[in-house]
């Protein structure tokens, strides 16, 4: 079979102005199939989100090519759309305008954009806030726009970059579910970053593990939990025996760093 | 009916300033000036008849227009070149280096020292205080709009290019909005810069302006005809720079915090 | 090192640096080369440095900038002592607040530059006029900015302070004092500027010395050269005490980011 989304030997050097190059990534290989849900997981600093604006089509790798659907990406596409970690909501835009953002700039008729934005405010559960402004919002709120604005275009792939880090726990527990069954309906292929290995365990169906900086594939879990998965699966011994392989694999990158 | 408690500010502000005119008008019966100072003294109630007559005459409606005139077409040139060229030296960096020095070396220097050159240049007439005002206004603007370029989230811009948007869409959806409350607040230090221009360029040899009239007043020892030119000045500038505050407010709706600026 | 390499050290200071001697370079070679210009309309570089070595280096005008800076310093320490006072006032007791601002914030959004004549016929043509145009001018800045810094004073620390036994003398010492100096020295930017401008105001409209005097005195008789050799020496003057105070606000607060505001 071939992946949806292949990403072979990326490599990354940031060479900033007046300070020594950072190599961001070297080395990184993933592979998503259509419709999977796939998680990086990784020390900080180690290249996840430099790795997903790679795949968005923002940044340029040095070595190695993203394909998807077995065409090479050049910049950002109809096909992908991302969740920014800090919302990246236009302040001075209502939510029904931040939401419609994609279609606007992809010249849809003003009609068309109203009523599919109204329908995705209305999947994320945000009815009643359409003319609100962010600043009036609560962080899940937010995050919910985020999530409508990526969805509105109704892209193949979806980008999530630490969505749910800025949000207390509770309201991320909530994100989490409600995310999957947007995802089980819609089929999107989704690919993830968190530092929660709960949260990796609980999504995915499969973990990549990349190392320390430069960053590299390191390992692949794969998450074998019957689909739709709940709350109450969180605790199951099985859930726990994958969590704890997840965090020793990662627990040697983080040794590495410190030592 | 509301306390005094919440009224006290406007009850106190306004009684600081009624208490002050009181006062100014009542020297004269308090004091006795000397020869010299009484030839030359004013009271409020002088004032205000002077420019009454003045109004019912005609005799500020010419230097009004004038003045009005040097005013806004100042503004709007510093206008057309300050917004453009701040966004332009935001976004460009090779841009942003080239014009530094002289943006940085010009607006330390109160552009008010060009005046006998602009006046050597344009001569008298209405150019040469034109372009005295569109000199000090064009900086708070462009600076501003460069600031408030500079200081969109980069964030944002990310956003938009990951949905394929072009410069100018960049430009359109995210720098501009971005930029306005910044244009907005230079506009208020530019409203007060060009109100600068018009009063001193029109004090030195001008035919006709407000300035004018104030000048032509004072060396004729005619003070309440000063006092006269020195209120219209004041009350525009309270006028437009309270209207401009009240733009600023509405459009800071969808900023959580106020932006503050002295 | 390579020039490459050090262009993209300091693309900025290159960029700047050639940009300035690229436009000097065009202007001088234009007027020798190109255009047969005016002498008594425009000038060139090598003979504004000609000028400006016999005005500055070799001391003519030097006397001239001493007037201006003793009316200068005169004016801006009175408007230190008076606006500083009346701030930390305002800031501490809402009273006096309300009494003052509507007055103040009145007078600062208007160009009480217009006044300039009627001091002038109260004080006469020199010093003290002068120093009052200065004074008038640059005395808001300090009372608004002194006036922020106090209301700014986070009431936790105050709180803190007190709780650990600290006294009323400590409260002013080590939390109100350097909260609020950070606004003070901003403040003093501001007021240095529109210090200038009464200088120069003070100084066109009616003396007979002083660095404004002889600017405009160049104008009337084309001395072109020596005119912007004049201009020069204000825009270095300006420029650098704009740089020394913005050094001081990193001094007073290295905590806070460098202010977005130029
Ligand atoms: N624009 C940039 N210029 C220079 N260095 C950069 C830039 N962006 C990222 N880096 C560096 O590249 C490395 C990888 O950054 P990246 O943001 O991809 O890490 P990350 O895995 O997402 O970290 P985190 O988990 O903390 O978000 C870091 O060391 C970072 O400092
Ligand atoms: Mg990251």
């Amino acid at each position: 079979m071939i992946p949806y989304i292949r990403a072979r030997e990326i490599g990354l050097t940031f060479r900033p102005k007046n300070r020594e190059p950072v190599r961001a990534i070297k080395g990184l290989d993933v592979e998503v199939g259509r419709g999977e849900f796939v998680t990086l997981v990784g020390p900080s600093g180690c290249g996840k989100s430099t790795f997903l604006n790679i795949v968005l089509g923002l940044l340029r790798p040095d070595t190695g090519e993203v394909q998807i659907d077995g065409r090479r990406i050049t910049g950002p596409g109809p096909e992908r759309a991302m969740v920014f970690q800090e919302f990246g909501l236009l302040p001075w835009r209502t939510v029904l305008a931040n939401v419609e953002l994609g279609l606007e700039l992809r010249a849809v008729p003003a009609a068309e954009r109203h009523r599919r934005s109204l329908e995705l405010i209305q999947m994320v559960g945000l009815t009643g806030f359409e003319r609100h402004y962010p600043h009036e919002l609560s962080g899940g709120m937010k995050q919910r726009v985020g999530l409508a604005r990526a969805l509105a275009t109704d892209p193949e792939v979806l980008l999530m970059d630490e969505p749910f880090a800025a949000l207390d726990a509770q309201t991320r527990d909530l994100m989490q579910t409600e995310l999957l069954q947007i995802w089980e309906k819609s089929k999107k292929t989704v690919l993830f970053v968190t530092h929660s290995i709960e949260e990796a365990a609980y999504l995915s169906d499969r973990v990549v593990i990349i190392s320390a900086r430069p960053g590299r594939t390191k390992e692949i879990i794969k998450i074998d939990l019957p689909r739709p998965r709940d709350y109450e699966m969180r605790l199951t011994p099985q859930f726990n025996d994958l969590k704890l392989r997840i965090w020793e694999t990662i627990k040697e990158e983080l040794l590495v760093r410190a030592g | 009916m509301r306390g005094y408690r919440e009224r006290e500010p406007f009850i106190l502000g306004a009684a600081v300033i009624v208490l002050l005119i009181a006062l100014w008008e009542a020297v004269p019966s308090l004091v006795t000036l000397s020869r010299g100072m009484a030839l030359f003294f004013t009271t409020p109630s002088k004032v205000a008849a002077t420019f009454w007559r003045m109004l019912v005459n005609g005799e500020l409606n010419r230097h009004l227009y004038v003045s009005g005139l040097e005013f806004v077409v100042g503004l709007g040139l510093a206008i057309l070149v300050g917004l453009p060229l701040g966004l332009l030296m935001g976004r460009s960096k090779t841009l942003d280096a080239l014009l530094d020095p002289y943006v940085n070396a010009l607006n330390a220097t109160p552009r008010l020292v060009f005046l006998p050159l602009l006046i050597l240049w344009f001569g008298l007439g209405i150019w040469s205080k034109i372009m005295i005002v569109f000199a000090g206004a064009v900086f708070p603007l462009l600076i501003n709009t460069y600031v408030g370029v500079r200081n969109v989230n980069r964030v944002l811009i990310d956003v938009v290019r990951s949905f394929c948007a072009s410069e100018r869409q960049i430009m359109r959806i995210v720098v501009v909005p971005n930029s306005v409350p910044y244009i907005v607040a230079g506009l208020r230090l530019a409203i007060g810069r060009a109100m600068l221009g018009v009063v001193v360029g029109e004090f030195f040899g001008a035919p006709e302006g407000l300035g004018h009239v104030i000048a032509e007043a004072a060396s004729n020892y005619v003070v309440d005809k000063v006092f006269v030119g020195v209120l219209i000045f004041m009350g525009m500038s309270l006028v437009l720079t309270m209207s401009v505050k009240k733009i600023e407010s509405n459009l800071t709706r969808w900023r959580p915090e106020e932006t503050k600026t002295f | 090192m390579g020039l490459g390499a050090f262009y993209d050290q300091h693309p900025r200071l290159i960029l700047g640096v050639a940009s300035i001697a690229v436009l000097e370079g065009a202007w001088e070679l234009l007027l020798t080369y190109v255009v047969a210009y005016n002498p008594f309309f425009l000038t060139k570089p090598s003979l504004i440095a000609a000028a400006f070595n016999q005005q500055i280096i070799q001391g003519k005008l030097w006397k001239d900038i001493a007037i201006s800076s003793r009316a200068f310093a005169l004016g801006l320490a009175l408007a230190i002592l008076v606006g500083i006072p009346i701030g930390a006032v305002m800031g501490w007791r809402r009273r006096v607040e309300y009494a003052l601002d509507p007055l103040l914030t009145a007078l600062y959004a208007s160009p009480l530059v217009a006044l300039a004549p009627v001091l002038i016929i109260a004080f006469g043509v020199g010093l003290t006029a002068k120093a009052a145009l200065v004074f008038l001018l640059s005395v808001f800045p300090f009372v608004f900015n002194t006036f922020a810094g106090v209301r700014a004073t986070d009431r936790v620390l105050i709180n803190v302070v007190t709780s650990f036994g600290g006294k009323e003398r400590d409260l002013y010492l080590k939390v109100i004092l350097p909260s609020t100096l950070p606004y003070i020295v901003a403040g003093a930017r501001l007021a240095i500027g529109r210090a200038l401008v009464g200088i120069l105001v003070g100084e066109f409209y009616a003396a007979s010395e002083g660095i404004g005097f002889a600017i405009s005195q160049f104008g009337d008789t084309y001395r072109l050269a020596e005119m912007f050799s004049g201009i020069l020496v204000l825009c270095i003057a300006a420029v650098a005490l704009t740089e020394a105070l913005r050094k001081l606000e990193r001094v007073v607060a290295p905590w806070s980011a460098e202010q977005t505001s130029r």
